[in-house]
């Protein structure tokens, strides 16, 4: 049976990391979210794979090719507009044939649960994997009686859930979900929930329990835990091209990518990534942090429950403290998470940087040496230092 | 140049070899064709366009057929120039890659028999045939006798019917076997099997192998030899499109994956030293007075690049020879002299020739190439690889980037070798190498702005580059990929020359590109912009310059690399070309009369 997963979508909350990379393309453990969805679907059984992909499509694509690296069959369709997940499966319409699977790109599972929609019993329902989640109203919440599917409901007000059962991102359809799809009423966005409640409204949506693992990156400060506990459950890699001076301090359990270089007496403690052609220059303390690939983490400087961009710089001595704070995004303010700071892709600080927990510098941004920066810096900004 | 690939084995030969010369279409299109051996008979299918228009049975339990794609030398590209060619009686059929400079006389020769094309080749079925008739032992022994008579380059494909096996010959154009569970195959590149295998044995000069049951003997001069078998590492998806438009879209977008492959295990900051491997002692490098850099096309622009990075910081003079024109001479000492041949694919003929010349001259030679066990490797004291995988696209993007990264390790091993580097010096360097593969994606983030821009200007009547030291070898390749995919006019200058002629060709039609970065003096450049902008001519600036914005009608940021900012600024200047190429509706990946590596001279 053929997949159809979904990775045209953006991720604004996980701004500025998506200003130049579609949330899908997040790496976590130093692999990006949907390659953890194109593996397991591999191991599932699955082996031809439509990606839907549409915003920043050429780093999806240049990552994956055609699949064989992951000896899947992966084929492209396009969604030019996000006109919402809907509207996606819609676009690979040409390519499938028969019942399908759709997966979402941008969460981690294990294959149990595709391979339990993939085999279940032929039928002309719809086939939904559902999980239980401590905070249901981030997802699509579903009311369930029996094996039957009751009611969806996208993102409910907080506390206002009737349940904890969630959409766990899973599908089966048939093909004659193309023609429920059109027929769907939309306000200009076109979501698979709003087609499914049509089909629930047949009675004709099938749940199916999954009580296995699963991980979802909805925030900043998610994205550090997912890192740490994927590296914890999957153990980490160290990787046969890293160049780590024998005087460093390797914890177990952290990440380092291909080419990168570890100098003397740098340490790089638990809950740790490092992508590929990363420097860590002498005496750096890097923990419980995600620095991706081309990054360079210049000498003494400490960075703690910290997200480093692509290609971005940290000053020599520059200090990003860690611990606690509070986070605005998109105008509702999140208190208390843990996320020392995220440095945006490209950015560029001087020599002794101090961040202030909570704080997301913008992709591009030049920051001098001796600057202290809280709150928000956007992207392109110049911070000069007085 | 043109494409071989010949199956033998237990499966239908017909979608295998098909299959092939699609892989290899970037070697020639202009015709294409197939020789199935059926039976006790052959059938051959052959006409003049691209593989995709050649009209081939559905169904063909042939399980041994040659495929050949063309890019004319000798002959139109018509349905009867196309290869296959046979004899008169058409149980032998021919495929070649190269030139027969003796046809002539060999075809006169051949008195008696009909021809049915304009080409050299044909020749050759018809001599084989003679040989078969004479009572040569077996296909094998007839082709080495006629090999024997030919003058020039070929790898050759033969086939004869109540003949089993198929028989390779090669002669300065590369040819290489591929040695699959079900069969053997015969091509020009393993780009064309690697989806049915990895093993490989590559044919050396005057070797005729029989691929027969499975099995290759490879003679040389009669007396049988053993070939290594090697494993490529290549994948076979890089050799597919992925979900772009376009193989050069593709492999515009895989080049920071690429440098940091040819970058990976050569950088050592701590030691300010880059990890060459190459065999230079230090008594050579101590009398070396002279680096020849021979190349063509992009790889001679990559030369031009290393040569002010090498002269400047490694305190050795180079020159850059266009390799067709190269001669050893002007009273060089060979001893102390070193020829460095750039070139992507190691195959291209004009570029071998020049470093044969500097061989026989007794000067030390060393490649810059893409491609493993590729001829030019072979030929050298030493080679020093890319690492950019294959590059399918004709017009090279990857490739210089990769060349270019390559030499400036070479420079940083140099200068530091001979003590000429600071390791100061050598450390900004390499910080920029290291740098090279973000710096790179920061610019492929922003291609939707060239692609405006491009778009905008897509209808100029011409387009000039211009630049100033590391910017001028930028300035042309720009205008090499613009005028390769495009068909443009498009021309690059060094800044400073535009006063001295081509001013005159700058009208407001006419938009000029400009290299504005570190490493390119980009001051002194400002002034050239402003000359152009007086005629009313648009100006696109690359920039790392403050301030530069006020005199450009569009401005694009450089991110800060030192003397590696031009070379990023190219990846601009390669999305340029593309968008210009694509709004004017061309043929991005076959661009007309060009193919990739031209092994002819």
């Amino acid at each position: 049976m053929k997949a159809v997963i979904l990775a045209a979508g953006e991720g604004r909350r996980l701004e500025p990391l998506t200003e130049v990379r579609p949330k899908p393309m997040l790496p976590v453990a130093n692999k990006p979210l949907l390659e953890y969805v194109v593996e397991a679907a591999a191991e599932a059984g699955v082996d031809e794979i439509v990606l839907v992909v549409g915003y920043k499509r050429e780093r999806i694509q240049s990552h994956f090719g055609d699949g064989d690296d992951w000896d899947v069959d992966i084929d492209y369709a396009v969604q030019s507009k996000q006109l919402g997940t809907g509207h996606a499966i819609l676009q690979a319409e040409s390519r499938v044939d028969g019942p399908f699977l759709v997966l979402n790109g941008d969460r981690i599972l294990e294959p149990a649960i595709i391979e339990r929609v993939l085999d279940w019993e032929p039928t002309d329902d719809a086939l939904l994997a559902v999980t239980h989640s401590n905070q249901p109203s981030d997802y699509g919440v579903v009311e369930v009686a029996g094996e039957r599917v009751q009611a969806i409901t996208e993102k409910p007000p907080r506390f206002a859930t009737a349940t904890d059962i969630i959409n766990a991102g899973v599908y089966r359809f048939g093909d004659d979900v193309f023609d429920v799809l059109r027929k769907t009423e939309t306000d200009g966005e076109l979501t698979v929930t709003a087609a499914l409640q049509g089909l629930v409204d047949d009675d004709r949506v099938r749940a199916i329990p999954y009580d296995g693992f699963w991980l979802d990156v909805s925030y900043l400060w998610d994205y550090l835990e997912v890192n740490a506990e994927v590296l914890d459950r999957f153990g980490a890699a160290v990787s046969p091209t890293a160049d780590v001076h024998p005087s460093c301090v390797l914890a177990d359990d952290v990440a380092v990518g291909a080419d990168t270089a570890i100098q003397p007496n740098a340490s790089v403690l638990p809950g740790t990534s490092l992508g590929d052609n990363v420097l860590v220059e002498p005496n750096a303390v890097i923990a419980n942090s995600v620095v991706l690939s081309d990054a360079t983490v210049e000498a003494g400087a400490v960075l703690r429950d910290c997200i480093v961009g692509e290609n971005a710089t940290i000053g020599p001595g520059s200090t990003v403290e860690g611990g606690p704070a509070a986070v605005a995004v998109e105008r509702a303010l999140h208190e208390d998470v843990r996320l020392g700071g995220v440095v945006g892709d490209n950015a560029s600080f001087g020599g002794n940087v101090t961040v202030v927990p909570g704080t997301v510098v913008g992709t591009g941004a030049v920051v001098d040496g001796g600057s202290v920066l809280r709150g928000r810096v956007p992207s392109g900004a110049e911070v000069r230092r007085g | 140049m043109c494409g071989i690939v010949g199956y033998d084995g237990r499966r239908e030969a017909l979608p295998l070899v098909a299959g092939g010369l699609k892989n290899l279409e970037y070697r020639g299109y202009d015709s294409a064709g197939v020789a199935l051996c059926e039976g006790d008979g052959l059938v051959v299918y052959k006409q003049s366009g691209e593989i995709d228009g050649l009209e081939l049975p559905t169904d063909a339990a042939a399980t041994r057929a040659l495929g050949h794609t063309r890019w004319s030398t000798h002959g139109r590209p018509t349905d009867a120039n196309a290869h296959p060619h046979t004899d008169c009686t058409g149980t032998v059929a021919v495929v070649h890659n190269g030139i027969v400079e003796n046809y002539l006389d060999l075809k006169a020769e051949l008195d008696g028999h009909t021809f049915t094309s304009e080409t050299d080749t044909e020749v050759i079925a018809h001599l084989v045939r003679g040989a078969l008739d004479d009572g040569a032992a077996d296909l094998q022994t007839a082709v080495e006798s006629v090999v024997d008579r030919l003058e020039g380059t070929f790898a050759l494909g033969v086939v004869a019917a109540g003949h089993d096996g198929l028989v390779a010959a090669r002669r300065d154009s590369p040819l290489v076997v591929g040695h699959a569970d079900d069969g053997t195959f015969v091509a020009s590149d393993v780009t064309a099997f690697l989806e049915h295998t990895r093993e490989v044995t590559y044919l050396e000069d005057g070797d005729v192998a029989l691929v027969r049951d499975g099995t290759t003997s490879v003679r040389q001069h009669g007396e049988p030899v053993e070939r290594e078998r090697h494993t490529v590492d290549w994948e076979a998806d890089a050799a597919e499109k992925g979900g772009y438009a376009h193989y050069m879209l593709k492999e515009i977008h895989e080049q920071p994956r690429a440098l940091r492959q040819t970058l990976s295990g050569r950088i050592d900051e701590l030691n300010a030293e880059a990890v060459m491997d190459v065999d230079l002692p230090a008594a050579y490098l101590d009398s070396l007075e002279e680096i020849q850099i021979v190349a063509a096309g992009t790889s001679y622009h990559a030369g031009l690049y290393a040569r002010r990075l090498v002269e400047e910081h490694a305190d050795v003079r180079v020159s850059v020879e266009v390799a067709s024109e190269y001669t050893f001479d002007g009273g060089r000492d060979p001893w102390r002299t070193l020829v460095v041949a750039v070139s992507q694919s190691g195959e291209t003929a004009d570029t071998l020739r020049a470093i044969r010349r500097a061989s026989r001259a007794g000067a030390r030679t060393l490649a810059v190439t893409n491609t493993v066990g590729s001829t030019v490797t072979r030929e050298v004291d030493d080679t020093v690889y890319i690492r950019s995988g294959p590059e399918i696209g004709v017009a090279a993007t990857k490739t210089f980037s990769s060349q270019v990264a390559t030499l400036c390790l070479l420079t940083v091993a140099l200068g530091r070798q001979t003590g000429a580097m600071s390791a100061e010096t050598a450390g900004e360097l390499l910080a920029n190498l290291r740098g090279l593969p973000g710096a790179v994606q920061q610019v492929l983030d922003d291609e939707p702005a060239i692609r405006e821009v491009a778009e905008a200007y897509a209808d100029g009547e011409a387009f000039f580059f211009i630049g100033r030291r590391l910017g001028y070898p930028v300035a042309l390749e720009g205008a090499l990929k613009l005028k390769e995919i495009s068909y443009d006019h498009a021309e690059g200058f060094p800044a400073g020359e535009l006063k001295h002629g081509p001013l005159a060709m700058v009208t407001e039609r006419t938009p000029v590109l400009a290299v504005l970065t570190e490493g390119a003096r980009a001051h002194e450049t400002l002034n050239n912009v402003k000359e152009v902008e007086s005629r009313g001519a648009p100006v696109i600036g690359f920039t790392s310059l403050d301030g530069a914005e006020k005199y450009l009608d569009e401005t694009f940021w450089v991110p800060a690399l030192g003397e590696l900012e031009p070379l990023v600024t190219n990846v601009y200047l390669q999305l340029f070309a593309y968008h210009v190429a694509r709004v004017n509706g061309r043929a991005i990946d076959k661009p007309r009369n060009l193919a990739k590596s031209v092994t002819v001279e």
